[in-house]
């Protein structure tokens, strides 16, 4: 079922005005941290976008369930749609994180199970966006690229495992005592993700439209194909 | 399920070595790898163990590659992938079969590739060669149940099958982890606390990756 452009446009506007409230929220209504200054706002766009892209991750692994288990097409579409999201938005989150980390630890990148296992979870599905493009698996492509999808999320936990056996300086954000946050942090944090949210169902809902069009201009130029060689002949 | 396994494994070793190949290529490619790496420092400079185990590993990561795209060429060249399904061997053992073959030269690979680290890199075993082993074997399993899955994805792919190892790499990343880790500190000879630690990831990463690919092999290995 195609979704109407009217439907894509109202989504748009509400997600450019839900991440509105969420710049204002950060530059008017969160306080400035002590120790990092305005520097520690871009937290706020961070943290959203990591959490964005783990559930654009695991929406790929369900949809790659499906996929084996219904065996139904529309599964794979979602799966290269979330795929393709949520790369952009762990890309997003690795260059946020790494300009934060350049001012508050004075570097670039460093060894850290949470950036680690974004990276490696970056070049999974970039690796994953590629093999899509590339058409690998021919006429079992959507069986192929499902059985990468499931063995992708599967890697995940041992990735941040094994990341964090190596060694940590990662703040803690999931403290016992609220990550030493203030509550209008944790408020302009909410905020921005669901902001960031909106604006992640609207990228997902356009990509979805664009390619079921793409797809039915497919069908349209094979068949006018067919019947000019019917013609012909 | 056993002897359909154990009959796949030894066919593809004897085609392995029938050709007088076997994992030639893989093995040359993980010594030039070594020796390249080791002009990488200074001469008289000594590699540091945790430099040679990675320098190892990723000779390792590569071979497996090599390996599983020979022993799923075997089916493609000789046309018997419809017939290795249509055999009333259970489908699981056939990945079974390749995991074991595979297994077995990447420890003969790795036997060069040690020595090789050895003589160019100045390794030096200072703890137990027993728990290297061990190691070693942990690893392999992890790396070989991913290879043999991968393999039968690139089944029938032609060139695009290379393209799978872009996300092959990152997906050994833990394994990798955890054997330069324990090798290091082998190596050292001076355990740390949290080599049992390493120990239980790289067994919960045989385990996830063995019980998924058992899951998932029919999938991807079947007829058109």
């Amino acid at each position: 079922m195609p979704i109407s452009s009217r439907f894509l446009v109202v989504l748009a506007c509400l997600a450019a005005l839900s991440m509105l409230l969420g710049q204002y929220f950060i530059w008017f209504y969160a306080p400035e941290e002590l120790t990092m200054g305005v520097v520690q706002k871009i937290f706020y766009l961070h943290l959203p976008l990591a959490w964005w892209a783990f559930m654009a991750f695991l929406g790929v692994f369900v949809a790659s369930v499906m996929v084996l288990w219904t065996k139904n097409e529309k599964w794979d579409l979602w799966a290269g749609v979330l795929a393709e999201v949520g790369v952009l938005f762990c890309g997003l989150a690795l260059v946020t994180g790494s300009i934060w980390g350049r001012a508050s630890w004075n570097t670039w990148w460093t060894w850290d199970p949470r950036l680690s296992t974004t990276l490696v979870m970056w070049f999974v599905y970039a690796g994953y966006l590629l093999l899509r493009g590339a058409g690998v698996g021919g006429v079992k492509g959507a069986t192929i690229r499902a059985v990468l999808g499931i063995v992708a999320f599967l890697d995940v936990p041992l990735v941040f495992l094994s990341a964090r056996l190596w060694r940590s300086i990662h703040p803690t954000v999931f403290a016992a005592q609220g990550g030493g946050l203030e509550p209008e942090m944790w408020v302009t944090v909410w905020v921005n993700a669901v902001a960031w949210g909106v604006l992640f169902i609207v990228l997902a809902v356009a990509r979805i439209h664009n390619q079921t069009l793409a797809h039915r201009i497919d069908y349209i130029l094979a068949r006018f194909r067919d019947t000019t060689l019917q013609h012909k002949e | 399920m056993i002897r359909s396994t154990l009959t796949i494994a030894g066919k593809d070793l004897r085609l392995a070595f029938a050709g007088g190949q076997g994992p030639v290529q893989a093995i040359l490619l993980g010594l030039l790898l070594v020796f390249l790496f080791s002009l990488s420092a200074a001469p008289g400079d000594l590699f540091s163990s945790q430099q040679g185990m990675a320098i190892f590993w990723l000779c390792s990561s590569f071979a497996v590659v090599l390996i599983f795209s020979l022993l799923f060429r075997f089916e493609e060249e000789n046309d018997t992938a419809t017939a290795l399904i249509l055999s009333p061997a259970p489908i699981q053992s056939l990945w079974l079969g390749k995991t074991l073959a595979g297994a077995i030269l990447l420890g003969l690979c790795q036997i060069f590739f040690f020595l090789a680290a050895v003589v160019f890199l100045s390794l030096d075993v200072q703890g137990s060669p027993a728990l290297l082993l061990l190691m070693i074997v942990s690893v392999d399993v992890g790396l070989c149940v991913l290879g043999g899955l991968m393999g039968a994805m690139g089944h029938g792919q032609g060139a695009k099958d290379t393209l799978l190892t872009i996300i092959l790499f990152p997906l050994q990343v833990p394994l990798l982890l955890g054997g330069i880790r324990i090798g290091t500190e082998v190596l050292y000879g001076a355990l740390a606390v949290d080599v049992a630690q390493w120990f239980g990831l790289i067994l919960a990463f045989d385990a996830v990756f063995s019980g998924a690919a058992l899951f998932l092999f029919s999938h991807v290995f079947r007829g058109e």
